[in-house]
This record gives C-alpha cells, structure tokens and sequence, in this order.
C-alpha cells in the first residue's frame, strides 16, 4: 500500500478545505489535502453562487453580517476574478411587510452593511424583469462568485506551493493512537488502491460529512444536521443584480446571476443524510412560484438544471446534554483535544462559503495554538495566484476571446464558449478524463442545451488525447449522460422538454450511445471509478 | 387581401411524415399546401428509416418477422394500425421517390425485411432497414475492416472513438485517420460546411492525395456523412473510385447532411405533384364545424393567411419538434389544434424516472386515433372526422429507444396520404366526402 506522509493533512475539497490547504501552504506546512470526488462537489459545488454582502444577515444575525461583509471585500481583493461585481437588491414585493425595510436598513447601519434605498423606479430601470410591483428597493455589495473558479485557484495557489492535493482519495479509516490522531487511510476511486497518510496534525474539514468522519475517528456525539436546499438554475440572466427578497430570511428569498445562468434558492429541509439529494415537484414548483414573484413570467423561462446541496448546521451533543439546543449557523471549529481528549485533530464545520476564508485561518490558527507555533496567516493580503491582476470576472470574457479568434478556433462547447484548445490544455493538465470534471472545471455543457452537442465532441477529443480502452471511453459518456439527467428530469417542460428530447435524439436516436460495444457498464468495477459513484452531486451554477 | 386559397389537403409539418403524406396526396392528383414553423426533424436525424431496431431489450434482426410479436406486447403502438405489408409498401414507395429524385444516382437501400448495422459515429452498430446507398456501404453485418477518416477542422466527428468502440465487435478491425487538411479558411466546420467542400474536386483530389499509401488492402474507408450536398452519388464514387476501394459515410452531429438531402428529394417530389410547402408559415388558429375542420389560419412572412381545405394532416411530430408542449405546470398541450394527449402520468406522478435509459412513463405520450389516425378523445370518441395524424405526434412509441421513428412518420404518413386518395377526386375541387365512420 503507497505511504504518504505531510505536516498537516485536510479531509474534504470544498471551499473551506481548499482555503485551509492555500492557508497552511502560505504558512509553510507541507499540506495534504483529500476530497472523496472531484474538488467542490459537496455543499461548496452545490450552492447558488452569492457571495454575501450581509444584508441577509444584518437583522438576525448581526455577527454574521459583520463577517460577511469584511470577507466579502477581501475576496473582492484576494479573488477578483472569480467574482463578478452584480451589486444587490433587496426588494419588497406585494404582500411584503414594507416595515422589514427599515429593519434591514437599521440592521446594516449598524453591522456596516452599505445599504442605500433606491427608488422604485430607480430599480426597475436597471432590471427591467423585476416584478413592477415592489415597492421599495435597497442597493447592498452582494456579488456573484464562481465556486469552480474559487476553489480550483486556491488548490491551485496551495499546489504551487507544495501542497499535494488528492481528489477521488476517499478517507476510510482514520488513524488513532492513543491521545492523537495520526493520519488517515483514503481509497483512490481512480486506482481502486488504499493509500495510508500520516500526519503530524488532522484537520476535518468535511462540512455536512464531518459527524462520519468524526466517527471514523472514534468520536461521538458532534452533531451536523444537513438543511437541505433546492437551487433551480435558469436560462439566462433574468436579472443582473442578485435580488433578494426583502423579508426575513425564507424559502425562495434568492434570485442570483451567474455567469450565464441565474439560479434561483432555495429551501432548507432539515435531513438525516447529506448525500440526499431527492428533489420533489412540490419544491420546484415552490422555487418556481417564488420566481415568479420577484420576476413576473418566470414559469416561461426555461429551467436548465435543478439540484440540491447539504448545508451543515452543527449541533453538539455535548453542548445539548448542558441544556443548549441552539442550532448554530456560524462556524464551529472543534479541538478535539479539549472536547475528547484527541490531540492533532480539529473539524471546522457550518459557516458559509462567503466566509470560507474567515473559517480556513480559525482553523489554521487553532492548529498553530495546538502546537505552539506562532505563523500568522497572510491570506487577507494574497491574491491566489490565478488572480494576481486582480480583475473582476467579466461576463463578457469568452465572447470576445471567441470573437478574437473567429477564424482559428474550434468551438467545443457553443453555449458556454469553450474553445477547443482550453479542453485539450485542461485534459493534459489535470490528466483527468471524466466528463463530468471537465464540465466543472470549463462550464462545459452547463447551458442550454446540457451537453447534447459537446460531449460528443469532448469524449472524441479526450479519446485523441488520452487513447483509453473503449470501455473506459463509453463508460465516461454514459455516465455523463446518467448524472446529467439527475439534474434534469425534474425540470423538464417547456422548451427545456423539448430541448431535452433532442438530447436524446442525439444520444439515442443518431449515436445510439445506450448499445455501445461491449457492456461498458459491465466493465465499470474492473476500470475503476473515473466518475463519481450513483448519488454524486449534481451541482451547477 | 387575396383571395382565401382552396385546398384538398393541408399538411402541417415539414418532417418526414408530413412530406411523404403531402407527396402521396398531391401526386395522386390532390391540391396539397404544407403548412410548418421551420424545417422538420429531418435536419436533425441522421437519414436512415429504421424501422424496429430494438423491441424489449433485444436487438431486431428482421424487423417485419418481428412485428407480429412486437405489436402483441405493445398494443398502443402506431405499428399496430399500420401493420406490416403496409410498412413494406411505404418503404418501397419512398425509395423510389428517392430514385427519381433531385439527386442523380442517389438511392435508399436495404428492405425492413432484414436490418442493415450501420457504424455510429460513437461506434455503436444501429439496426436501420433503409440507408442512403452511400452510408449503407458501412454496413458491419458481416464484419469487416474499416479506417474511418476525418478532417481536422470538422469539429462533428471524432473516428478515434468510434474506432475504439467498433474495434470491440467480433470480426471487426477499425482504426481512426485524421487529415490535417485545409478545408476552408475557418477552423469551425460542421457536416453541412463540409459537405460543400467535398462538391469540389479539387479538395477530394487533396483527400485522396493524404490518403494515398496510408491504408490497408481490404479496409473499408468511413467518412462523416458530408460526401456532396447537390451531387452526394457522384462525390460518392469519385471518393470510391480515387481511393479504389468502397467508401461510406457515418452520420454525425446536426445539421445532418443526408437528412437535409432527403427533404430537398420529398420537398422537389411534392413541387414536381404540384404541391406546394411554405416553410415559416405557423399555423394560428383552424376553423372547425360538426367536427370537421374547414380552414386553416397561419402566419405568414408577418401576414395572416386563411385556406380552406377538407383534409388537414397533422404531422407536427413530439416535444422535440413542437408539436407537443407541456407547460411549468406539468399540463401537455397540442397546440394546433387542442387535441388531448394520451400517455401523459397523472398530476403528482413521475414524469421521467432518475435512469436515462429507462423507458420513461411520459416517453410514448402523443395523439390517440382510430384505426384511420383520425384524433379520439380518451372516450374512444372521434374528434375529427377529416384530420389525420402522422408521424411522431402519435402515441404509443418510444422512437429513439426503438430506432423505429423514421419508420413510424414514413409509414403513417404514407397510409395518411393513401387514405386521402381514395377519398378525393382528382381535380374536382370542392368534393369532399368523409372516410367511412367504422372504425
């Protein structure tokens, strides 16, 4: 079995995983980080793509509000091209109580929230969609940040620096001895081998999966209950401003533009397992409905892709059993060497991606305080490598490298712009062939028409390349065409339906992609796990 | 404003089943407009008629042998009404309107007696019973050597997959080629731009040329379906002839060059019967009395048009082609005229089930008829005595999962246009009687 050894090892390749991983490797530890899939397929992949401004929180939670709002302008500096500035509204829609307004108002007055009422007419002129009816407008920094984007850089910032960062590495078995933690056994889903790393210090940074990974630990009682929520992604920008609704915090309360989508969220259903991600009609139908409320007419716009993710809200057992029932929404860092005796371990959990950063150096402060050392963090001066130049994400970016090279380039994927020169280059960088990361990590086949005409165009092309067995070749196509459809089906009507059967018009009706030769499904054991097991996220964005 | 225009048959819908209804009406003398939003499925499929390729999990070998049985378990099914010999005759009919067409040379072959295996372009073998000549060339069923060829500023065809996936089959080698050619000044071809290429000489001179010494004695050499647009058959055995050996084409993504080239032969076919076919004309709105449609309103080049007419085919095809709609509210519609769908789940039932390759339980919803494909209401009750459906409309089948599509529009289009025939009087404009009402 392959050995590994780091200073520090971090379980889970999410935002805040990968924050820890860029943190530590700034502070000069020999980091090791494990994602059980593809990097920000948990909660962080799955997720509507606002980067708060902390007006949502400024009348519930002032704390939060407060953390946001200075993380949001960090980020703004650190990950400028991730970012893309859509400010934010918050608008009262009829049958909303105008007086939340001036709760809000005062409530981010006193956070430091920018937040300035606008007029109505004010609103409606730079987002004609918005329901003509609201009735007041208040205008906060809320922006939209891509979490592909975010993550990849900071994994890729850590990596620079050393950090060796491990997708597909599922960790199996935790490592104890008898007053630390040690290390961690991981499977390779891409291998199918066992590797053991040893680590001087263990950080669970696995969100809503943290209470199993505790418990492979041995410890009980940390508590994360998993809220479920549903995000809807539309076709187009309907807005271009993140809308938010201006009640207390509620289902459908959230209208975000992202790249070239919005996405509209969400629910929050309290559920056993993190990896549930049943979506029922009554909740697509309630996103629609709140659609429609701030958008009139968004049961026409087409639904391109629906999931849910798994927000980790903490809850102590131990804390219970003192009478505090409290579910917490902030971020929760536990040092296991005060609660259960461990030493060399801590888990961070809840928290939100706004505050990713905020979360990474707690964590990595707690560490250095368990050892004794004295390494402040420097992530709130860096810029992530990818993003030294500090630009904000602009919309417009791929249009006109497309239009600059009109003659030259081949289009792989027309709804999202990604050339064929960004595919190959990204597929012999990462090595990887699964379809569905390469469909993260370029936007490929996240619009409209859901990969029906580029993934054939990319399984040919990563079959140029990378010359795989046919079995391993099918297996990848089909699987893409089973994980798209999970994300699909529940939205289908309209001229999504229709767009969806001329999907299967291709697949089934000109490639026949259902009767490959050979079973592929058959070899999918003997192959190895190049995609994601049956119940792996489904996110967009 | 023009006078309202008189016709014997409006056919709504430019696909393959529309077509061959208005070709077989207006050539056995009946005054027929085809009336369709834009251009049908038939720039989109790939240009075969298949017929039955898969019937409950296993692959068709003959597909007329099959039927009997296939109709027993699905009695739903379009092939139900329409039935064997009637298949068989529209197949044949349809191949020599394709014989006597537009395109010199140009022909279908194969028969729904036994299927063809044509290659995909992912390396799948699908079971067609009629392929344009020049792609029914790939046919594996007795295996064989291939070397599959591309161009590099294609960016709809990628042999090194299809290669990979084929070589799996028994008795057969594949291998992929690809020509670093200049085909045009743009790095961006599809099949359709490519297609234009080949009509030249010259660039099949360069083909040929990249090829020379590069392939084996006996391999067989596919290329993506792009050989000729104008002239597909002399490109054909130009390629067959420099390279001395056969070659064939592999349809690939859309635009789809031999679909687009089996509309330009049913289009020329209905002109040649006098018919005529307005592309871009959306039907808004049809006038009806005692169950039976009397007019048609459509939308013309920004103009509202009325014709009257004692036939109407409605040939609008499934979700993919419009002529099914279902709304946020989970309500399917037919929107030319309001017919009810059947096949559709309840409200609150699944739609669609979380495995893509299920048959899903909305897959066979579309248009119940009467043995004549005259629209019935979940009663049984007929709704039109003077409408007909064809095509992908119909309820009953799962097109794509069968491979049995273009068989079905070929098929019930050809029956729908038979069956106008032998109610219509040639050239007596205004006679209009109803077929017989037993059903």
């Amino acid at each position: 079995m392959p050995q590994l050894q780091a200073d520090l090892l971090v379980i889970g390749g999410g935002a805040t995983g990968a924050g820890i991983a860029w943190d530590a490797a700034l502070r000069g530890f020999d980091t090791i980080l494990v994602e059980r899939y593809d990097l920000a397929t948990g909660t962080t992949g799955r997720f509507h793509g606002l980067l708060h401004s902390g007006g949502r929180y400024a009348v519930k939670d002032p704390d939060a509000a407060r953390e946001c709002i200075e993380e949001n302008r960090i980020l703004r500096r650190i990950a400028a091209g991730s970012i893309e500035d859509t400010g934010g509204l918050f608008v009262v829609t009829p049958g909303d109580d105008p007086a939340y307004a001036d709760r809000l108002l005062a409530g981010c007055a006193e956070t430091g929230v920018p937040c300035e009422e606008i007029g109505v007419e004010q609103a409606l002129r730079s987002e004609p969609r918005l329901n003509p009816q609201i009735k007041r407008a208040l205008r906060v920094p809320d922006a939209s940040i891509d979490v592909w984007l975010l993550v990849n850089g900071l994994a890729r910032g850590a990596a620079d620096r050393g950090a060796r960062i491990l997708p597909y590495h599922e960790v199996v078995a935790v490592h104890r001895g008898d007053d630390a933690i040690t290390g961690v056994r991981a499977h390779n889903h891409v291998t199918g081998e066992d590797v053991d790393i040893e680590a001087g210090f263990t950080i669970n940074a696995s969100g809503a999966w943290a209470a199993q990974v505790c418990e492979l630990a041995g410890i009980e009682g940390v508590g994360v209950v998993p809220g479920k929520g549903i995000m809807i992604a539309m076709n187009h920008r309907l807005v271009n401003t993140v809308v938010n609704r201006c009640i207390p915090p509620s289902d459908g309360d959230i209208l975000v533009p992202i790249r070239t989508v919005s996405v509209i969220g969400t629910t929050d259903v309290h559920v056993t397992d993190p990896d549930d991600h049943e979506i029922s009609q009554d909740e697509v139908d309630q996103m629609l409905d709140s659609g429609e409320q701030l958008v009139p007419g968004f049961r026409q716009a087409r639904a391109l892709r629906v999931w849910t993710g798994a927000r980790p809200l903490f809850r102590d057992e131990k804390a219970d059993q003192a009478g505090d029932r409290e579910i917490s929404r902030a971020h929760t860092l536990l040092d296991h060497l005060e609660r259960d005796g461990l030493a060399r371990f801590l888990t961070i959990t809840s928290g939100k991606l706004t505050t990713y950063r905020l979360m990474a150096k707690d964590t990595v402060d707690g560490m250095c305080r368990q050892l004794g050392l004295d390494r402040p963090t420097t992530t709130a001066d860096t810029p992530l490598p990818d993003y030294r130049d500090g630009s904000a994400f602009r919309l417009g970016g791929r249009l006109r490298h497309k239009e600059d090279h009109l003659l030259d380039e081949q289009l792989v994927c027309e709804c999202e712009l990604v050339p064929r020169a960004w595919l190959e280059e990204h597929v012999r960088a990462s090595g990887t062939t699964n379809l569905d990361d390469l469909r993260r990590s370029l936007r490929l086949g996240m619009g409209p028409c859901q990969g029906g005409f580029c993934m054939y165009r990319a399984a040919g092309i990563v079959q140029g390349i990378k010359d795989l067995a046919a079995p391993e070749a099918d297996t990848s196509l089909r699987n893409f065409l089973e994980e798209r459809w999970k994300g699909v089906w529940p939205i289908l009507y309209g001229d999504q339906l229709r767009q969806a059967r001329l999907d299967d018009w291709i697949f089934q009706g000109l490639l026949d992609v259902e009767h490959l030769p050979g079973d592929g499904a058959a070899h999918v054991a003997s192959h190895g796990r190049r995609t994601a097991p049956a119940g792996m996220p489904d996110e967009d964005a | 404003m023009r006078e309202p225009m008189r016709y014997d048959v409006i056919v709504v819908g430019a696909g393959v089943a529309g077509l061959v209804a208005a070709v077989r009406a207006a050539e056995g003398g009946a005054r027929v407009l085809v009336l369709a939003k834009g251009v049908g499925a038939t720039h989109l499929a790939p240009g075969t008629v298949d017929v039955l390729g898969y019937a409950d999990g296993h692959r068709v070998q003959r597909p007329l042998d099959e039927l009997p049985d296939f109709i027993g378990a699905h009695p739903g099914h379009p092939y139900v009404m329409v039935g064997a010999e009637e298949i068989e005759a529209a197949l044949k009919w349809l191949q020599a309107r394709v014989a006597a067409g537009p395109l010199p040379g140009y022909r279908y072959v194969g028969s729904p007696g036994e299927n063809l295996l044509l290659p995909t372009a992912v390396g799948a073998l699908k079971p067609s019973a009629l392929a344009p000549a020049s792609v029914a060339a790939g046919d594996l069923r007795d295996g064989g050597r291939l070397a599959l060829v591309t161009i590099g500023q294609l960016r709809d065809f990628f042999p090194a997959l299809a290669a990979a996936a084929l070589a799996q089959v028994d008795g057969v080698q594949a291998r992929a080629i690809e020509l670093p050619l200049r085909a045009a000044a743009r790095n961006d071809l599809n099949a359709l731009g490519l297609a234009e290429r080949f009509e030249d000489v010259v660039f099949r001179e360069s083909v040929a040329a990249a090829l020379h010494g590069r392939l084996e004695d006996d391999e067989r050499v596919g290329f993506p379906a792009a050989l000729g647009l104008q002239d597909p058959d002399g490109v054909w055995s130009d390629l067959q002839e420099r390279l001395g050996r056969p070659v064939f084409e592999i349809p690939t993504l859309p635009p789809s060059v031999p679909g687009i080239r089996l509309f330009g032969i049913l289009r020329a076919a209905l002109r040649r019967a006098g018919g005529r076919i307005v592309v871009g004309g959306e039907v808004t709105g049809v006038e009806a009395e005692r169950a039976h449609v009397r007019a048609v309103r459509a939308h013309v080049a920004a103009r509202e048009q009325r014709h009257s007419t004692d036939w109407l085919v409605l040939a609008t095809g499934g979700f993919a082609s419009g002529g099914l709609e279902m709304d946020s509210r989970w309500q399917v519609h037919e929107p030319v005229l309001g017919l009810p769908v059947t096949g559709v789940p309840d409200p609150g039932a699944p739609r669609f089930t979380p495995r893509y390759f299920d048959d899903h339980p909305l897959a066979r919803a579309g248009i119940a008829t009467d043995a004549y494909q005259r629209p019935v209401a979940p009663s049984g009750e007929r709704l039109y005595e003077n409408v007909l459906v064809a095509g992908a409309a119909l309820a009953g089948a799962a097109p794509w999962r069968e491979k049995s599509g273009d068989g079905i529009s070929v098929a019930t289009g050809y029956r729908a246009g038979g069956q106008i025939l032998e109610q219509v009087t040639p050239a007596a404009g205004g006679s209009q009687t109803t077929v017989s009402t037993e059903a």
